[in-house]
């Protein structure tokens, strides 16, 4: 099932246009499915063993695995079909956004300037440069990437990273494509009931998908998001407007907040964001994120699972995003130990955690529950890959 | 009827070097084709679906963009919708590689 944008900024597809975004999730399920199905397949009933008669070893890494892949048909077949269709991704609903971009854009400034009843606020900063490792790049092959701007106050980008989203999440993500943030929330909500955060910071929270969650489960806190990007920005702060969500968005660089007398954070969150930044910005932003927390508050982050936990070809599927889908930072974070991550950044080794956490959506509060009083963290085929039994990977450290 | 372009057009096309994953020059292209193609064909069905819902008489243009699918429809439509991919693609998942 596909799913789409429902809140206030929606914007109507034509027959042909919502054709078009129905075809592009289903194609996205059967390569993702059926042929990476086949592709693992292949792997273990005929790549593997070669490799194992050939070295006399299994595989050691994802690189290994990749380079014997590279010449099989089932490899090439889902590369090259998953490469268009995440282009397609975008084209589907680019038409869309160009016909209603005027009114949205509109709309948009119309919350901004007058609020839109929750008390949230959008600023912006001028100064804030747009960083290379988003200027450089198409990330997620999304044409123009975060920051391009197509007249003054454009939501553009938003509209289409929300409406492209849609797209690509193929009804996994929840119907606001918050399933991240709401599993995890409400997971640290139960498993720490002692927890009364005051002020929660999203870092690098683009149209703030995965920011909501976080003001829903603890609303008497404040909730801060970041982002260098514009376009991203406008667009999250209307959106949590019209949702129904109190969030202060703010122009920043994730490495180098301005949050000067202001008070520190008991939770520090971000979700999808590192593996977008290069190995010396993810050491930034850990220590950004210790100098920023209260004592004893809560630094999280979100992500596919780090190669020191996956088998040699989940590595190399995972890591196969690093390649092609215009993340080239993606390998060298997933090669990062997560608790290296966190004491580089100031964080004591006995304060590190990790979690597995169940999709909310996909499957129930109960399931997430039983996670709760569990302390495995066994990664399996079900983590972090787009499967209807999804689970999420986090970890983090307390200060 | 030909519509007016937008005011506003987005950059459509991804930047970079684009990946490669055929020896043969033209095979990486082609598969993009067939998926564009796939595309279309799957629009004009759904279209054609709402022509035929909408009976033989008086079909105005207007009624097949407007036509709303009943959620019977809607759910046969997306069965077929896998099942046309299946179609199209079905050489992928035959047999081994080699």
């Amino acid at each position: 099932m596909t799913d789409f944008v429902r809140h206030d900024l929606r914007i109507k597809p034509t027959r042909d246009e919502l054709s078009r975004q129905r075809f592009v999730s289903e194609i996205r399920r059967h390569i993702l499915g059926d042929l990476a199905n086949g592709m693992r397949a292949t792997y273990h009933k005929k790549v593997e063993p070669a490799l194992v008669r050939e070295n006399g070893r299994e595989p050691a890494d994802g690189v290994e695995v990749h380079r014997a892949m590279r010449s099989e048909s089932s490899y090439r077949f889902y590369s090259a079909m998953r490469v268009n269709c995440q282009k397609l991704v975008w084209r589907s609903v680019i038409p869309t956004i160009e016909r209603n971009l005027e009114d949205l854009n509109r709309r948009v400034a119309g919350v901004d300037a007058n609020g839109g009843g929750q008390g949230g606020s959008v600023t912006l900063d001028p100064d804030v440069e747009t960083p290379p490792y988003v200027a450089n790049h198409d990330v997620h092959l999304m044409p123009g990437c975060y920051h391009t701007e197509y007249g003054d106050d454009d939501v553009a980008a938003g509209a289409l990273y929300d409406n492209g989203g849609a797209v690509f999440s193929m009804g996994l993500f929840g119907s606001e494509r918050d399933d991240i943030g709401s599993s995890i929330a409400r997971f640290i909500s139960l498993k720490f009931p002692e927890l009364r955060p005051r002020r929660i910071l999203d870092m690098g929270c683009s149209i703030g998908s995965n920011t909501l969650p976080w003001a829903r489960t603890f609303p008497e806190a404040e909730v801060h998001a970041v982002d260098v990007a514009a376009p991203m920005l406008r667009y999250a702060h209307a959106r949590a407007e019209v949702l129904g969500a109190r969030v202060h968005y703010r122009q920043m660089d994730a490495s180098q907040c301005d949050f000067d007398g202001e008070p520190g954070f008991d939770i520090v969150w971000s979700s999808m964001f590192l593996h977008e930044l290069p190995p010396k910005k993810v050491r930034a932003v850990f220590r950004e994120a210790h100098r920023l927390l209260r004592p004893g508050g809560l630094m999280l982050h979100m992500e596919l699972p780090p190669n020191c936990h996956t088998v040699p070809y989940e590595s190399f599927y995972f890591d196969w995003d690093s390649y092609y889908n215009q993340e080239p930072y993606y390998k060298a974070f997933r090669d990062m130990r997560p608790i290296d991550c966190c004491t580089a950044g100031g964080f004591d080794e006995s304060n590190f955690v990790e979690f597995i956490v169940p999709s909310l959506a996909r499957n129930g509060e109960e399931e997430l529950r039983s996670y709760v009083s569990k302390d495995d963290v066994t990664v399996d085929e079900n983590t972090g890959r787009l499967v209807p039994s999804i689970r999420w990977y986090c970890f983090g450290a307390w200060k | 009827m030909p519509k007016d372009p937008p005011e506003t057009r987005l950059r459509d096309l991804t930047r970079g070097k684009q990946p490669r994953f055929f020896d043969v020059q033209g095979v990486d292209e082609l598969v993009s084709i067939t998926m564009g193609l796939a595309q279309e064909l799957w629009a004009v069905k759904e279209r054609l679906a709402a022509v035929e819902a909408l009976g033989k008489a008086g079909i105005s243009t207007a009624a097949v963009e407007a036509y709303e699918f009943s959620e019977e429809e809607r759910a046969a439509l997306d069965r077929e919708r896998r099942e046309f991919i299946d179609r199209i693609y079905f050489v992928l998942r035959e047999g081994d590689d080699g």
